[in-house]
């Protein structure tokens, strides 16, 4: 009997709004995903997560962006100007930026390292921001950063996991940041990132006859089949656009 | 009968033809100037159409140049300059043009299209690639006709005009197999 096939009708999806993406992915992200997005410097991971959240403010749902590495009023100043950006969405809470560091002081974690307790006090802190602030749509970045004041491997396994169930037990679809080392091998700087993710979204760069080209490859992604191919990334005014990779026929590097 | 201008025939050939097509324009080098008027000026001004002009051959600023020369008003004609960059010239760039670093970064030109595309969605569009024969000069066949290929068909998909540019005088049986393979239609000037 032929294997049947997968019914990707079966998950209720989080349209990211980026259409190419939506497109990849047979309709949109699995409701309740955790996916990690990953990449190294200047591939347009932040980009990717910003619009993601404001798609799905201009939608209705409740989209929230915790910042680790860069304070917010920052990050503002440097993102692309979107066409499709209202500024009422943060006026009405619609599209919320909040620094992380202001949360760990909220919970009197100033350890450089996270012990135990205190990575699930953090989870549990993120998870209850979620709830009553109805949050939807995350974005936590870096999660890199986050491990790497957890530090220990099973405790980020137990934070990953503890934040990743909750997330989706309130149907928040959430992107995590990973940041990676262009010569890195694997998604993620820990290992357990990766392995513990619904999904994982690679985006890179590519050299090709010296021209430098921004990729992006959706690698995983649980409750659904997409395509594993590779695309060319572009930023723009209009949102993140992409293109298949041309192959070239079998000409290794496209000739 | 008084011969028929180049800009007339190229008006008047590419009306004939339906909505979303993909047409190979052959012409003689020193039809050039007069074919982008005829294409320009003429067809896109009759069916109100915006324009994605594609350039690899000469910079923008050259084709600017021309159509403010010949009038030709560029409201709605936007660049994509695939040979300013490489060329290390012009710093300052006119509004309506948008570089991409060179013309063998042929997923930044189908990027760039898409952008421009995407700012106009309520209008229709003539995408004009100006050539195939300086895109053959940068890059291989196999590369080239699959560009053409996806490029067509996204364009054909949206229900926008195709005019591919090709100079006769540098056409190869490669070129001319290329063109055929994802043209609908082939236009000769003069013949």
């Amino acid at each position: 009997m032929p294997a049947k096939e997968r019914d990707d009708s079966e998950r209720e999806r989080c349209v990211t709004g980026i259409d190419a993406i939506d497109h990849i992915l047979n309709g949109g992200i699995p409701r309740g995903n955790t996916v990690l997005v990953s990449g190294s410097v200047g591939t347009g991971k932040t980009s990717i997560c910003i619009e993601f959240l404001i798609r799905g403010a201009l939608d209705g749902e409740n989209s929230l962006y915790l910042s680790v590495t860069e304070p917010t009023d920052k990050l503002l100043e440097n993102v692309i100007p979107f066409d499709f950006f209202d500024e009422r969405l943060t006026k009405q809470g619609k599209l919320q930026f909040v620094d992380l560091p202001k949360i760990y002081e909220e919970l009197g974690i100033d350890k450089e390292d996270m012990d135990f307790k205190e990575a699930r006090l953090l989870a549990s802190r993120i998870a209850s921001i979620v709830e009553e602030q109805k949050i939807q749509r995350l974005v936590l970045d870096s999660v890199t950063s986050v491990c790497y004041r957890i530090k220990d491997q099973e405790r980020i396994r137990d934070f990953l996991l503890r934040l990743g169930t909750v997330l989706s037990e309130k149907g928040c679809t959430s992107l995590l940041v990973s940041e990676i080392r262009s010569t890195e091998e694997g998604y993620s700087r820990w290992g357990v990132e990766e392995a513990l993710a619904d999904g994982v979204i690679v985006t890179g760069n590519l050299e090709r006859r010296g021209d430098l080209l921004r990729t992006l490859q959706v690698v995983k992604m649980r409750g659904t089949t997409h395509s594993r191919a590779k695309y060319v990334l572009d930023l723009t005014t209009s949102g993140v656009l992409l293109v298949p990779l041309l192959k070239g026929g079998s000409v290794a590097g496209g000739g | 009968m008084a011969e028929q201008s180049v800009p007339a025939e190229v008006s008047e050939k590419l009306s004939a033809l339906s909505v979303a097509s993909a047409v190979a324009l052959h012409l003689k080098a020193d039809q050039y100037f007069d074919a982008i008027q005829g294409l320009i000026d003429r067809f896109a001004t009759k069916k109100d159409l915006e324009v994605v002009y594609v350039t690899s051959t000469i910079p923008s600023q050259s084709i600017l140049n021309a159509m403010e020369a010949l009038e030709i008003p560029v409201e709605h004609i936007w660049f994509v300059d695939c040979i300013s960059q490489i060329m290390m010239s012009q710093a300052k760039r006119h509004p309506h043009s948008i570089a991409v670093e060179s013309p063998t970064m042929l997923e930044n030109i189908m990027l760039k299209v898409e952008f421009l595309l995407r700012k106009n969605p309520e209008r229709s569009a003539l995408v004009v690639l100006d050539s195939i024969n300086s895109l053959a000069i940068h890059n291989n066949t196999k590369i080239l006709s699959e560009f053409l290929h996806i490029l067509v068909n996204n364009l054909r998909a949206r229900g926008a005009y195709t005019v591919i540019i090709s100079m006769q005088e540098y056409e190869t049986d490669e070129i001319r197999n290329m063109l055929v393979l994802v043209s609908d239609e082939a236009v000769e000037l003069g013949a």
